[in-house]
């Protein structure tokens, strides 16, 4: 049996590494009788269409960005509430925290979650010092989604809508003057040549997951599920750990190339802090029980 | 019998020429949206979604005026052999390539609307901030689609009776540039 | 083995139903439908409607159907006519004359707009007519807006070099600022190539019987002022900030249309002309580039794209055999792909070959942009002779015919990119 994997990123981003080695070591593993075969680049499908294509056999498995689907459910958004989880171990937590949940959402669609691997921190990328939220005031932000949009709000800073294509040229030609990002995206469009200001607010660390469609996975007898699984748990370890790595490399990187990279000050992570408090309850409302059982647990933990 | 066909053959121009007029609608709404996108950063406001409703109006009215411009002749297709032959075997190779344009433009009708439908079922909404219900921008694609595979399949069967290769493009056969 | 009968049976099918004259849109629906039953188990009809409705509903193609509408506008106007008359004054004693506005025009139209499609469909709304009026050979015409049109995606912006960039993480701003200078060789190349035939064919003497004196000339620039100026205030609200590239579309629309009004030219009938004739011509090139996106997916199961380029990897070649190598890769790809498509299916595989190579990847981007441009006017699927076979009224064999010395220019090109790889890369290395 052959399984084609849709993967939204390029073939020499991490995460596409990474789910390429998941799949070669399946097939490894199966001696071929369970071939994965990985179409990075959006290749096969592009990213927004990946969740569908997956959840209705178009492809048996595929890998999509959590936080994309929030308007499916607010508990796919868990992972992208600013300032909640600042740290790779608290993400992990949290991770470990919404699991359940993000199963049992994910199966009453016909989906079964085979692993979560995160992206770098989100930092602050603006073209100027920034030491306290009221700095960003009336400075144009980058606003992609909803809650973008309300952080924006929440800083008084312009929420302005720039697709993820349009990102450069925004920043050259000033039609955008700061975003939240991760210090991947600032590298892979160089966007020193733009922007001088990277704060490492840790915002949120929003995970990619790799997903299987449940009619394929049962599809599978139990040693082949076992190897699916075991393999998975590898592709999880390798993945958070590769992230960390990363996220310091991507540091330095900035700072090479000549941009301020720094931690928030004081006050700055105080004011994001409370933007924080802010967003989460709002978030709880629409996520009811379900959602402020997960909170209760992540905050639960040691 | 022809009475009835020709009121036939008349209705269903009405609604390629219908669905027409509502995909330049569409066009103008892609224009009133991507200016407003450009007026609200101006303004330093945020409408959720706009990008998304761009998207929804070109898928539309690209969809919706399928028909008509199938009708038009503004469909292209390499009309090499058909113009190098004449008779008979012009008149079948007509009536193959209406037949294979039938088949996969009722094909691509009918899963258009199967997704429209898997879309209401589960609920699907779009991942942009406009979150909105994926079945409505959906079944403008499902309806224009099927009006094109509908104009199809009566620009076979209107060959076939009348045994003329341009009786079904006969509405206004301009080309764009003339 | 059996693949390789899978592939005869694709490409069998393909050239049957565009040969005898399917609709195009709908040969490549019936070629993808019928190619992913023989290769996969996966619900084809399905992932047709998935891919369909993600390919159409793209902001990235907004701009598209806007630009046609702006040319539908401009082409109802005496703008257009008006341009040429301000420009006859300054280019009969050219050899090849009023030709050459099809591929200046271009250029400069490829510097608001970041697809080709649109550079053609909008250049050539405007200049067929004209060209035609003053008995320019028909092939001359189309030959050189089939060619120039191409210019879209070197000159920036460029929606193409935008998915190169993500795909390999170079700096975009590098890669626009690198394709400016190729991009003035290669339309310099097209008007060298019409100068050529003009002084060969003698045709010129026919266009150049009347001479202008300087006051006429200076006068005729009065008339080129109205479209400069819209142009350039396109250009500047990209390079202000005002608007995206993809917005600024929606600028060319609101000023053509005040344009025309300023000329007491905008009527309800002209307005709804140039609407309806925007829809027809959208909707047919929207429907070829949703088959499009369908049969990019179905070569995506396939494998043949990916297999080829591994193919290409593993002969080892030296890095003037690579080149060469890939160029034809591409060209042949590009015979049945569009440019972006033929980009997204091979750079996982490519990519790390240049690196390895050691070839510059900004360089690189140049070179490719050029190969996939070739790619827009090769016979069977080629975008530009398909927007100029809906705006002639030609026949394909035709159209590619008049294409084929642009294809010789661009493949010239290629070649002087890879001995001065400096064209390329001296520009983005001072920035
Ligand atoms: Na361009
Ligand atoms: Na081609």
């Amino acid at each position: 049996e052959t399984w084609d994997m849709p993967l939204a990123y390029a073939a020499s981003n991490y995460h596409s590494e990474n789910a390429t080695q998941f799949a070669e070591e399946v097939t490894e593993a199966t001696g071929g009788e369970l071939e994965i075969v990985a179409h990075p680049g959006g290749s096969l499908f592009k990213g927004g269409e990946i969740f569908r294509a997956v959840r209705t056999g178009q492809a048996p498995i595929g890998e999509r960005l959590i936080s994309a689907l929030g308007n499916e459910d607010a508990i796919f958004e868990i992972d992208s509430i600013p300032f909640l989880a600042t740290s790779f171990d608290d993400a992990r937590k949290l991770y470990e925290a919404s699991k359940p949940a993000l199963e049992e959402v994910l199966e009453l669609k016909g989906l079964k979650l085979l692993y979560a691997v995160p992206w770098p921190p989100q930092g602050l990328y603006v073209n100027k010092e920034v030491d306290e939220a009221a700095d960003m005031e009336g400075v144009k932000f980058r606003a992609y989604n909803a809650a973008t949009a309300r952080l924006a709000e929440l800083m008084r800073a312009v929420p302005t809508k720039i697709e993820a294509a349009e990102i450069s040229q925004a920043f050259a030609t000033g039609v955008v003057e700061s975003m939240i990002s991760s210090g991947s995206t600032g590298y892979d469009r160089k966007i020193w040549e733009h922007v001088k200001y990277w704060y490492d607010v840790q915002a949120w660390l929003p995970k990619n997951m790799v997903l299987v469609n449940l009619d394929a996975w049962n599809g599978l007898d139990e040693e082949m599920q076992a190897v699916v699984l075991e393999k998975a748990g590898a592709a999880e370890e390798r993945g958070w750990a590769k992230a960390e790595e990363l996220a310091n490399w991507y540091k330095e990187q900035l700072a090479e190339n000549g941009m301020t990279v720094a931690p928030p000050s004081e006050q700055l992570a105080a004011d994001f802090k409370e933007i924080g408090q802010t967003m989460m309850a709002e978030w709880l409302e629409r996520a009811g029980d379900k959602g402020k059982a997960v909170i209760d647990a992540y905050q639960g933990m040691e | 019998m022809r009475d009835l066909l020709t009121g036939l053959d008349r209705a269903l121009n009405r609604i390629y020429t219908f669905a027409g007029a509502v995909a330049a609608g569409f066009l103008v709404l892609l224009a009133l949206c991507v200016a407003l996108s450009i007026l609200t950063r101006m303004a330093g406001l945020y409408v959720a979604g706009l990008t998304a409703y761009s998207g929804y109006a070109m898928a539309a009215s690209a969809f919706l005026a399928l028909a008509y411009t199938f009708r038009e002749g503004g469909h292209i297709r390499v009309a090499l052999l058909r113009n190098r032959l004449a008779g008979r075997a012009r008149f079948a190779v007509e009536v193959w390539c209406l037949g294979v344009a039938s088949v996969f433009s009722v094909y691509l009708a009918w899963y258009l609307v199967r997704m429209t439908e898997i879309s209401w079922q589960f609920g699907d909404k779009s991942e942009g901030a406009d979150a909105t219900p994926l079945w409505i921008p959906q079944s403008a694609l499902a309806a224009g689609a099927s009006v094109m595979a509908l104009a199809a399949v009566h620009a076979l069967i209107k060959t076939l009776l009348t045994r003329d290769i341009d009786a079904p493009f006969s509405g206004s056969s301009q080309t764009l540039s003339e | 083995m059996i693949e390789i009968g899978y592939t005869a049976i694709f490409l069998a099918v393909l050239f049957l139903f565009l040969g005898t004259g399917v609709w195009i849109a709908l040969s490549l629906i019936g070629v993808a439908t019928i190619g992913m039953m023989l290769f996969t188990a996966r619900p084809v009809g399905d992932a047709m409607a998935t891919t369909i409705w993600s390919a159409s509903s793209s902001w990235t193609l907004a701009a598209l159907p806007l630009f046609v509408w702006m040319g539908e506008i401009l082409f109802r106007t005496r703008l257009s006519e008006n341009l040429f008359r301000g420009l006859q004054p300054w280019m009969n004693r050219l050899p090849g004359g009023l030709l050459h506005v099809n591929i200046a025009g271009s250029a400069i139209f490829a510097a608001i707009s970041g697809s080709s499609a649109a550079t053609v469909a909008t250049v050539g709304k405007m200049s067929i007519p004209e060209l035609r009026r003053r008995r320019y050979p028909e092939r001359m015409i189309v030959g050189t807006l089939a060619g120039a049109g191409t210019l879209g995606l070197l000159i920036p912006p460029s929606i193409t070099l935008i998915i190169y960039g993500v795909a390999v993480n170079e700096s975009i701003a590098k890669l626009f600022i690198a394709g400016i200078l190729p991009g003035l060789m290669l339309a310099a190349m097209f008007m060298a190539y019409v100068m050529g035939w003009s002084l060969a064919t003698r045709q010129s003497d026919d266009f150049a019987a009347e001479r202008y004196g300087w006051g006429e000339r200076v006068r005729a620039l009065g008339q080129l002022l109205p479209v400069l100026a819209l142009i350039l205030a396109v250009m500047g609200a990209i390079y202000t900030g005002i608007a995206t590239a993809t917005e600024a579309a929606v600028l060319g629309v609101a000023g053509a249309l005040v344009l025309s009004a300023l000329q007491g030219e905008l009527t309800w009938a002209s307005f709804r002309e140039s609407l309806l004739g925007a829809t027809r011509t959208s909707s047919m090139i929207a429907f070829i580039l949703a088959g499009s996106s369908f049969l990019t997916l179905a070569m995506g199961f396939t494998g043949i794209p990916r297999a080829l380029a591994t193919w290409i990897a593993d002969l080892q070649l030296s890095p003037a055999m690579l080149i060469a190598a890939l160029t034809l890769f591409y060209i042949v790809l590009g015979c049945f792909l569009d440019g972006i498509s033929a980009i997204v299916l091979t750079m996982a595989v490519v990519e790390p070959i240049i690196r390895q190579a050691g070839f510059d990847m900004i360089w690189f981007g140049v070179f490719l942009m050029i190969v996939v441009e070739i790619a827009q006017i090769t016979p069977p699927i080629g975008f530009n002779l398909f927007v100029l076979q809906g705006m002639t009224g030609r026949e394909m064999d035709f159209i590619a015919r008049a294409a084929a010395p642009m294809f010789a220019i661009m493949v010239l090109a290629v070649i002087v990119l890879y001995l001065f790889p400096g064209i390329a890369t001296v520009l983005p290395s001072h920035m």
